[in-house]
């Protein structure tokens, strides 16, 4: 399913939470959303699910979401604080919700992973653990098999074998039935092997959309003698330094041509990749990151 | 259709529970009190007019607080289920007023039995009314607090006033004040009058539910 987002801006009263957005996605892919708390992502990702009225244009396959029947049925938005479950429902009932208004509710797929993360079907949701509440809102999710799918640090309260777990299950049921799958995380280390492309958010506003790989490949990390280090790093994006006695490692942004490479070479210096999660955090360092 | 069956067969069969376990609690107090004092008005009459009407509307609160949500985010639309909960609202008026009913008739009989003496009550279409307009207001005043936050608080003069149209002929819920006379002058035409509230809430229910957001929840 592609998505597109044209000029999108989400407020609270004076507080904007998401400024004047635009971007695409091609679709069935799992893409990472990323931002810091209160960079826009929930308020972005609640216009896409039409859970609000979005200022400007937010499409799937051409067609507006808002209070669209036909695109509304495509979407499913998990926030963490569960929307598709009364606090006061049981578990079991909460599956009959998603059985009754999901053309594409996969009942049986939803039992096996309320099996998978253990959660009590006759238990209440206010009775749930915080694990088991994020639990719960991963199998409407990904039960939900819907065209667009959309995870909101939702399974941020698991402990990290459930966590596992979860990022196996999403794997293999993204291989089973592809789809657009948008899940937003502070723990990018950990689900950065899934994401295939990457949006980075920052006070509203968009700061980068990449392919992972292509992210990946753009930050090097430079070590070796101080002098050299800072001989090599002149005129290039510096994300940070760190300096032990004699030696410096720096993180370079940018893509290095092959005069830098031999360079390198010569004065010694050992290049190696950045983790995304490192990226992520020098791009989006106050006033906007580094670039 | 699948949201109204849905609204309709859970909180139907809720308030049936509810309507039954408090009358037998009615029942049970009257008993006491005949034990040591005459008993010599309906008990189930004071429980209609006065709590079930509460509970009414707050049923109207729960669906449009607890309920839109839960189908926005199962990717229903909020017309879809707007649509569906003012079919409800006549569909759940109505079973409540024939449980009302019910409850008047065994009542009676117990009464009758006891030789107890009973007062009058409104007419079934009075009480069915009452609950229309009762659900439909709870649905209205919640939209508005559920869009504009604490903003919705200026839209309680307005459900008060719609409230209170159906109640002024039933006996057990107090006169209107200042125009005591109207009512009676208009006879059964006051019904229409109570027709147009619920008209108007179920209307302003609509225009502010459209475009309410779904926040986010306490977690």
């Amino acid at each position: 399913m592609r998505v597109d987002v044209r000029g999108l801006s989400v407020r609270y009263g004076s507080v904007v939470a998401v400024d004047d957005m635009s971007f695409s996605l091609s679709g069935n892919k799992i893409y990472g959303l990323l931002g810091r708390n209160g960079s826009g992502k929930t308020s972005l990702m609640s216009a896409l699910a039409g859970y609000r009225k979005p200022l400007g244009a937010v499409t799937l396959d051409g067609a507006p979401v808002f209070e669209n029947a036909d695109a509304m049925r495509q979407v499913c938005l998990v926030r963490h604080t569960a929307d598709a479950a009364d606090k006061g429902d049981k578990v079991s009932y909460v599956l009959e919700y998603g059985a009754a208004w999901r053309e594409t509710w996969d009942n049986s797929y939803a039992l096996s992973l309320i099996d998978l993360f253990r959660i009590p079907l006759k238990s209440k949701v206010s009775a749930l653990s915080l694990g088991q509440r994020s639990a719960l809102g991963v199998v409407i999710g990904l039960a939900s098999r819907s065209p667009l799918t959309m995870l909101d640090e939702s399974h941020l309260g698991m402990d990290t074998p459930t966590r596992y777990a979860f990022y196996d299950t999403l794997l293999n049921d993204f291989m089973a039935h592809p789809r657009t799958i948008i899940i937003s995380t502070h723990l990018i280390e950990e689900l950065s092997s899934l994401l295939e492309e990457v949006v980075i958010i920052d006070s509203g506003r968009l700061v980068l959309q990449e392919e992972a790989d292509v992210l990946r490949s753009r930050g090097t990390e430079v070590t070796g003698n101080a002098g050299d280090v800072d001989e090599f790093t002149a005129g290039l994006t510096v994300l940070s330094e760190k300096s032990l006695g004699r030696t410096k490692a720096a993180m370079v942004y940018g893509a290095l041509d092959d005069s830098r490479l031999i360079r390198a070479r010569q004065l010694g210096l050992e290049l190696g990749p950045i983790a995304l999660q490192d990226l992520f955090v020098h791009l989006t360092e106050p006033v906007g990151g580094k670039l | 259709m699948k949201i109204f069956r849905h609204l309709t067969t859970t909180l139907v069969t809720y308030g049936a529970i509810v309507a039954a376990c408090v009358f037998l609690m009615n029942l049970a107090v009257a008993f006491v009190i005949s034990t040591f004092a005459e008993v010599s008005f309906s008990g189930w009459m004071l429980v209609t007019v006065q709590i079930a009407r509460w509970f009414v509307l707050w049923v109207g609160v729960y669906t449009i607080h607890n309920v839109l949500p839960i189908a926005v985010a199962h990717g229903r639309t909020r017309r879809e289920f707007l649509v569906a909960a003012t079919g409800f609202t006549a569909v759940f008026a109505l079973a409540m007023t024939l449980l009302t009913w019910l409850g008047f008739l065994v009542e009676g009989a117990v009464y009758a039995l006891m030789d107890w003496k009973s007062t009058p009550h409104g007419s079934p279409l009075a009480y069915f009314l009452m609950f229309l307009v009762w659900c439909a207001v709870g649905m209205f005043v919640t939209a508005a607090f559920d869009r504009w936050g604490y903003g919705g608080v200026l839209t309680l003069p307005v459900g008060l006033a719609l409230v209170l149209v159906p109640g002024i002929t039933m006996p057990g819920t107090g006169d209107m004040p200042f125009v005591r006379d109207l009512p009676l002058a208009l006879g059964d035409g006051w019904h229409v009058v109570s027709v147009f509230a619920w008209v108007a809430a179920v209307g302003v229910t609509w225009a502010i539910g459209r475009a309410m957001p779904v926040r986010a929840k306490a977690v």
